[in-house]
């Protein structure tokens, strides 16, 4: 059983083919979006395989498990995998149709798929160094595609991403060197079985504070947030889906991980912290977002906003805030990358993404305005779309915990995040100011609106049959929070590889 | 040693925070550079002592020698890092040919 190096050998090999293919040309694009179906039913596959509470595990090398990298995909993994290689779907044809291939930019396709490639061994693995150099992948190509197409004003603002992710990367491996020093292993689930041995100690604290520190970078935790609302919008629209729908979240999934399976559930006051900076992250990014003029600034500083509340869920560290974490990251991943390829699409249609600027797009296209107002109201969310379950999640699990002040702030965000749709809304969709021009006539948008409706079948799907998405989530955090079933599971491949450990 | 190493990587890192800090986009160059040596030579310090210890490769047991599971790890992070250092320095000099100014304080002052 091979299958969870699948996720992360596809990419790799598309990135290979497209990037040594000889001439850009229709032939290239065909091959990438075939390449990310396939990831996308590998995917499906990996979610079937797991779902009843199995873990996949792979050690490469055959090295005895404690040394070698080892992949182990569960139920959160295998969904996460799937979800990224949707949206990666989604955004690509996306972009395929927003330009002729004669005029795209030749690297952008197998910078994509690099970029998948460290996003899909970051859900897999089950080594943190290995996740230091997925860590590394996917932080490369992103540089890359960040200032690919960039003209002066871009450059300047992707500057401090990488500025602050390579500070990042440094404190990383320092984090991997006092977990080796402490604990003799880098293995997940070697760490987890001697965390789980070991008696309370105030250097694991440390270590943990270190690495969430890395990760908070990496997600957009308050304060350490500042270099993602003014680096984003610089980025085109079909990779800004990308960017904005995943790569954060990928920060949150390793939080989700290394704080559930990976490090002892009993930190002290580490989750106290995380909770109160996850809260004061909310109520900035939405704030935030209420003072951006144009909408790709909007919805990048709800990111941060979005980021809060999952953090939120993830502090109270019982299964249901667990659960309720994953389910609004999952939510999320669908719902935020399709507002972006929205706002896109009305970007173009309006030939400006500038508010003041924008409007008659209701009266032209009503489709395009179901599309948004269906997901920027499950992204505030209200009942019963994809958005509320996971709000409603987040509150009895914070009720549950006793944490009413996190609660009422989470609610407080949600008025906030409607404040800034409808500002959206109002001025793009109902506004009709003089002079404004839409162009209708441009046939891009109806293929563009297709190919975001796909997104939205799927959050709509997650709304409307939340009985058997919620289950999923739930059975996914139970998977997560259950170390020894995590360690188990690991060292029985190691018994069957005959491998020893030291 | 393990002292003498510890001081090293802590006047690394000051020097490197420092430097960083600094507006000059060489100075923030050379303060990358130092920090992801500072970050190397700490996790090869984590190697610590051969003192009757024996490495996890080496099967028979006895054999005094120094972890090398860090020396590795650093291994992939140095060429990580040249990888980074090359392309941060092309972005500098972008932005250098941008504005034709070393100074991150007049390059992101609004005109």
């Amino acid at each position: 059983m091979n299958w969870p190096a699948a996720p992360v050998l596809l990419p790799l090999v598309t990135a290979l083919i497209t990037l040594f293919w000889g001439r850009p040309g229709m032939a290239r694009r065909w091959v990438t979006a075939f390449s990310l179906l396939l990831q996308f039913a590998v995917g499906v596959g990996l979610v079937m395989s797991t779902y009843p509470g199995r873990v996949l595990v792979l050690g490469l090398g055959a090295w005895p498990a404690e040394l070698g990298i080892v992949l182990v995909v569960d139920l959160m993994s295998a969904v996460m995998v799937t979800l990224t290689a949707l949206v990666a779907l989604v955004a690509q044809v996306y972009g395929f149709i927003e330009m002729r291939w004669a005029i795209s930019h030749p690297l952008r396709i197998p910078l994509i798929q690099f970029l998948l490639a460290g996003i899909q061994l970051t859900f897999c693995t089950g080594d943190l160094f290995n996740l230091f150099v997925a860590f590394e992948m996917m932080l490369i190509s992103s540089y890359a595609l960040l200032t690919l197409e960039a003209d002066d004003w871009d450059i300047k603002h992707a500057f401090p991403y990488v500025a602050v992710n390579l500070f990042g990367s440094a404190l990383f491996i320092c984090g991997c060197g006092l977990v080796y020093s402490l604990f003799g292993t880098l293995n997940f689930a070697g760490i987890a079985r001697r965390t789980l041995e070991m008696e309370r100690d105030g250097v694991v604290t440390l270590v943990s504070l270190l690495l969430l520190l890395v990760f908070g970078i990496k997600a957009g935790l308050f304060p350490l947030h500042l270099w993602l609302p003014n680096s984003y919008p610089t980025l085109p629209i079909p990779l800004l889906a990308l960017f904005g729908g995943v790569l954060t979240k990928v920060g949150v999934y390793v939080i989700i991980r290394a704080l559930g399976t990976v490090l002892p559930h009993d930190l002290g006051i580490l989750h106290a912290w995380l909770g109160g900076f996850a809260l004061v992250t909310a109520v900035v990014g939405g704030i935030g977002a209420i003072s951006r003029p144009f909408i790709r600034g909007i919805l990048s500083f709800h990111i941060v906003s979005q980021v809060g509340l999952m953090l939120l869920a993830v502090s109270f560290m019982t299964p249901l805030g667990l659960a309720a974490a994953v389910m609004i990251l999952w939510h999320n991943l669908a719902v935020k990358s399709s507002l972006f390829l929205i706002g896109g699409t009305a970007a173009l249609l309006n030939r400006s993404d500038d508010l003041s600027r924008m409007g008659g797009l209701w009266s032209r296209v009503p489709w395009l305005g179901v599309l948004f107002l269906v997901q920027a109201l499950s992204l505030a969310g209200i009942p019963p779309l994809s958005g509320f379950w996971g709000k409603y999640m987040v509150v009895r699990a914070g009720l549950e915990a006793g944490e009413h002040l996190l609660v009422a702030g989470s609610i407080g965000v949600s008025v906030l995040t409607l404040f800034s749709m409808v500002k959206i809304w109002l001025a793009t969709f109902w506004a009709e100011p003089d002079g404004v021009v839409v162009r209708v006539e441009d046939p891009r948008w109806r293929r563009m609106t297709g190919v975001v409706a796909v997104l939205a079948v799927v959050s709509l799907a997650m709304g409307l049959g939340a009985e058997g998405f919620s289950r999923i989530a739930i059975e996914a955090a139970r998977g997560v929070l259950d170390q020894e079933g995590y360690v188990r599971a690991v060292e029985q491949f190691l018994g069957k590889t005959g491998g020893v450990t030291p | 040693m393990a002292l003498e190493t510890a001081l090293l990587v802590g006047v690394m890192f000051t020097v490197a925070t420092y430097l960083i800090l600094q507006r000059s986009f060489v100075r923030i160059l050379f303060g990358f550079l130092i920090l992801t040596n500072a970050a190397n030579l700490f996790v090869l310090s984590m190697s610590g002592r051969p003192n009757g210890r024996s490495a996890p490769v080496v099967l028979e047991k006895g054999v005094p020698m120094v972890d090398p599971l860090p020396q590795a790890l650093i291994l992939t992070a140095i060429v990580i890092g040249f990888g980074v250092a090359a392309y941060l320095v092309f972005l500098l000099y972008r932005l250098f040919l941008d504005r034709r100014t070393t100074n991150a304080t007049e390059m992101y002052e609004e005109p």
